[in-house]
Formats: structure tokens, sequence, C-alpha cells
């Protein structure tokens, strides 16, 4: 599996990880009662912390996934010379035009489960759902079109892909 | 009736001929990643001009030496 793919599956895992940790812990609490309805101002600050955690969780296990392939290289080519680690790791994280394209491809899925979120949430307002609903199924639908870019990167991956 | 472009390369011949270049030290001639070329090689992704160039360069061939196309007439 090279190196994009191990990487995309790291922030799908992550992703989904805090995706369902949002979940639990917004719709939990508005399950047991302790959100008032009319309190927009819970779900902006939920929504707004869950944010920031998938960018630190992101950049936390970026960082943990790096150490892990170096370790993984070293043991591998039986070698721990850093210059030759380094040199892999650098050869294997070249983007190039083919990186480009697909993930060009794939952000489009990504848009386009972004803007059925968006366009539902309108539809939800217009029959008669709290706004909180609304941002909820935006919320959700973001993180979804970001795994379903993920996903979209994958099989591109593997099924290959093509100009025009 | 359609017609489509089929690409198809001889990369893996001119490997072998290269001294059995391997797909990391093509990739570093042509300043891409290997999967890149594992891809083209597999005719999974058809190369910018730019990147035929470089991995004909990287042979020292010319680009019709390393890529050939067959139009082929869709019929449905």
């Amino acid at each position: 599996m090279s190196y994009q793919n191990k990487r995309t599956i790291t922030s799908m895992i992550t992703g989904v990880i805090v995706l369902a940790a949002y979940c639990i812990y917004a719709f939990g609490k508005q399950q047991a009662g302790k959100v008032a309805p009319g309190d927009w101002k819970f779900w902006a600050v939920t929504m707004l912390l869950f944010i920031g955690i998938g960018i630190v969780g992101m950049i936390i296990t970026m960082i943990l996934f790096h150490i892990a392939m170096s370790i993984g290289i070293a043991v591998k080519e039986r070698n721990c010379d850093e210059k030759e680690i380094n040199k892999t790791i650098e050869a294997s994280m070249v983007e190039d035009e083919m990186d480009k394209l697909i993930g060009l491809k794939s952000s489009r899925v990504g848009f386009v489960f972004a803007g059925i979120g968006f366009v539902a949430g309108l539809v939800a307002l217009l029959m008669n759902y709290s706004p909180a609903v609304m941002l909820n199924i935006i919320f959700v639908a973001f993180n979804i079109g970001s795994l379903a870019e993920g996903g979209m990167s994958l099989y591109y991956y593997r099924k290959g892909v093509r100009n025009g | 009736m359609a017609k489509k472009i089929e690409i198809s390369n001889n990369i893996r011949t001119l490997r072998f001929f290269a001294g059995e270049m391997t797909q990391q030290a093509l990739a570093e001639k042509a300043g891409v990643s290997r999967q890149t070329i594992l891809a083209v090689e597999a005719g999974k992704y058809s190369p910018s001009l730019e990147l035929a160039f470089r991995i004909a360069d990287a042979f020292g061939v010319t680009i019709g030496e390393v890529f050939s196309f067959e139009i082929k007439v869709d019929t449905k």
C-alpha cells in the first residue's frame, strides 16, 4: 500500500472517530434533555469545539503516522540510518500530477456531499424543523463529504484515473 | 459510432533493456512517485505530455517509442 493510501486511510479513521465523538456527545446531551430548545449557542460552541478537535486530532494522527512509518521502514529495510529513512519517506511523499488529479476529482465528490447537505438543511428549515437540525445536517454532511472524498481517493488510486 | 483512443506503453520492456531499471529509479528520473510510474505502466493513468517526455528522456528514446495509441470504434 502506498504512502498516499495509508495517509488517506489514517485521516479517514480520524474523521470517523471525531464524527462519532460529536454524535455521541451532542446528541447524547440533547437526548438527555440537557440542551434547551432554542439554545443555538450550545450547537455553535459544540461544532466549533469539534472542528478544533478535528484539526488537532488530524495533526496528532499525522505525526504519529509519520513516526510509525519511519519505524516501519527501519524495520523493513533493517536500516536505522536516519538519512536513508528520510530519503525513503521523502521519495514516497512526492505529490505529483496523478496525486493532484486524484485530489481534484475526489474533492469534487466532497463538494457534492457538502452541497447536498446545505440544500437538505434549507429544506429542513422550510419544513419547520428547528435551525439546530439544519446546522447538524450541514455539519454532518461536511464530515461525510470529507469521508467520501477519502473513499473516492482510495478508489481512484486502486482503479486508476484518466485525464479529461 | 464513438471513437475511443487506447494508449499503451512499452515501459516494462524499456526498463528491462535499461538493465532492469527499477520503477523507483525511473520515478526519481521522471520526478514523480513510484506509484505514478506503476499506474502508467499498468495503463491505469495516462500521463501528461510533460511527464511522457520526461519518461522518454529517462530512457533516452523518443516519446513514440514509449507510448503508442490505437483508435477503437465503439459500435454500441
